[in-house]
């Protein structure tokens, strides 16, 4: 098994004023403000992503959402409502993706036979994927990019109160979809 | 159980999540990702099957060992990937069906219908409207020059400041932030309106710089005009185009000025900034002086300064404005003069 942390430390969310402060600098132009939203929510976004597009496609739909939010940042009127604002153009996205290609088979074909965690790891995200989308979303943010369900509130604009709910029903549909599949 | 640990990981770890949290760390990509965002060097294709990757990967070996060695041969000029979006864009008369290579001396046009896109990987996209003609001058790492005949691109660049040019037949745009939409029209009169970051417009030493929100005109033989927020009234922006045309009367220049000093909110202290360059005698004194209430000057700034058109002076009042650094202008004109 690999016993990469879990747990791995997510960069320092910056509170409400502080997204603010950082998304109207990002729209003056100030490119060190742009490689901060960059790094602060690169990995939400690819969590929201991870939980409804094909695996494969993940990566090059981070860089898609990022570009498109830096193309409308100027109409963001509200900076402090960046986190959510973002959310939303990645779950957008990823639906875009869905209905321009086919979904991801279950077991990709190019798996190597003898790497056992990694076709378990596959299976638990499909059968992630097969949740309902609030569900998966939350759930891939707390199992496969390691943050609490604090920081998941934080970056994705939900409150703490959907998110725990979220993380608690999925989890619950998640054992008894892992335990149909996988036993 | 509880939820704890699911929650915050504060509570007593539960066996079934910290496996899960294991084997799905896998997934997370090596070294936490990309450190940099970086566009994509051409719109992806639909994935074809790994059998049948398998069936032409020898062929393909072969095509490629023998097209690789042309290649180098022939490879003598940088070129940039245009994706057709709409109609017939043609590259040195031939029609884009799909993709083709923007070669350093040869146009990409469109007509009436056609609109097409050009990505620069790492640098940026540029969108190229109908009725639209555009030539690559230069590109390598660093710099990248087209030129814009006719027509209206709309640019989106995330590289560092500087690196993206676009000449015009009346200035010389230089990328110093994030999205802008270029205008020339048939007689070469060039109209730039920035959406994120700003825009530097030069010619033989006529500077201006155009922040998010604002609009410039760049004129054939008298370089960039006086840029200005785009929601400035009426009668400001008529008063504007009427000092950045030269010849008028002495009567409407001075009735046009009064206007722009009357009317200026605090925002337009950039537009006031430009004018301390652009006028002189009198009317420079009077813009100053409206300058100094809309934003106060720096410790250093000096009136006598300002008056007797100091570069250095001008630059650390602009760099109070809140529209970024003018060093960086500085700086970065150096690389592509």
């Amino acid at each position: 098994m690999n016993l990469r942390a879990a747990a791995a430390p997510v960069r320092p969310d910056p509170d409400s004023a502080g997204v603010a402060s950082l998304v109207e600098r990002a729209q003056r132009g100030d490119r060190a403000a742009l490689a901060e939203i960059y790094a602060t929510y690169r990995r939400t976004i690819r969590g929201i992503l991870l939980a409804r597009a094909p695996r494969v496609d993940v990566d090059d739909l981070v860089q898609d959402v990022f570009l498109v939010a830096m193309e409308r940042l100027s109409s963001l009127r509200d900076p402090a409502a960046f986190p959510a604002w973002l959310a939303a153009i990645a779950r957008n996205r990823a639906t875009d993706c869905l209905r321009s290609s086919a979904r991801m088979a279950p077991l990709p074909a190019d798996l190597p036979v003898a790497d056992v965690d990694r076709t378990e790891a596959l299976l638990v995200l499909a059968a992630i994927q097969s949740l309902p989308e609030t569900y998966s979303e939350t759930l891939t943010l707390r199992l496969v990019e390691g943050m609490t369900g604090p920081e998941i509130a934080v970056r994705t604009g939900l409150t703490e109160g959907s998110v725990r709910v979220n993380l608690h029903r999925g989890m619950k549909q998640l054992r008894e979809k892992l335990e149909r599949t996988l036993r | 159980m509880t939820n704890d640990y699911l929650w915050d990981r504060t509570g007593p770890p539960d066996p079934d999540i910290v496996r899960l949290e294991h084997l799905l760390a896998q997934l997370r990509p090596a070294a936490d990702g990309p450190r940099i965002l970086m566009f994509p060097a051409r719109a992806r294709a639909a994935r074809p099957s790994w059998s049948f990757v398998a069936t032409i990967a020898s062929l393909a070996a072969v095509i490629v060992a023998i097209v690789g060695v042309s290649w180098r041969l022939v490879q003598t000029s940088p070129s940039l990937d245009v994706t057709r979006l709409e109609g017939t864009p043609t590259i040195a008369s031939r029609p884009v069906a799909d993709h083709l290579e923007l070669r350093a001396g040869t146009w990409l046009e469109t007509n009436d219908q056609g609109r097409a896109s050009i990505d620069i990987a790492s640098v940026g996209r540029v969108e190229v409207d109908p009725h639209t003609r555009i030539g690559l001058l230069t590109s390598r790492p660093g710099q990248h020059r087209l030129q814009l005949q006719r027509g209206t691109i709309h640019a989106l660049i995330w590289a560092p400041p500087g690196q993206f040019v676009v000449v015009t037949p009346s200035s010389t745009a230089v990328d110093l932030g994030c999205a802008y939409t270029l205008t020339v029209d048939d007689e070469g009169v060039g109209h730039v309106r920035v959406t994120t970051g700003w825009v530097g417009f030069e010619w033989r030493g006529r500077e201006s710089f155009i922040p998010a929100g604002a609009v410039c005109e760049t004129r054939v033989g008298l370089g960039p005009g006086t840029p200005h927020f785009d929601d400035a009234s009426a009668a400001f922006q008529e008063a504007i185009a009427v000092l950045d045309l030269p010849g008028g009367a002495p009567e409407a220049r001075r009735t046009a000025l009064d206007r722009i000093i009357i009317d200026a909110r605090p925002k337009d202290a950039m537009t006031l900034w430009h004018l301390l360059s652009r006028v002189e005698g009198s009317d420079r004194a009077r813009v100053f002086d409206r300058l100094v209430e809309l934003a106060p000057p720096p410790a250093g700034v000096t009136r006598a300064g300002v008056l007797a058109g100091q570069r250095m002076m001008l630059d650390d009042w602009w760099d109070t404005l809140g529209l970024g650094a003018a060093n960086w202008w500085r700086v970065w004109k150096q690389q592509w003069r």
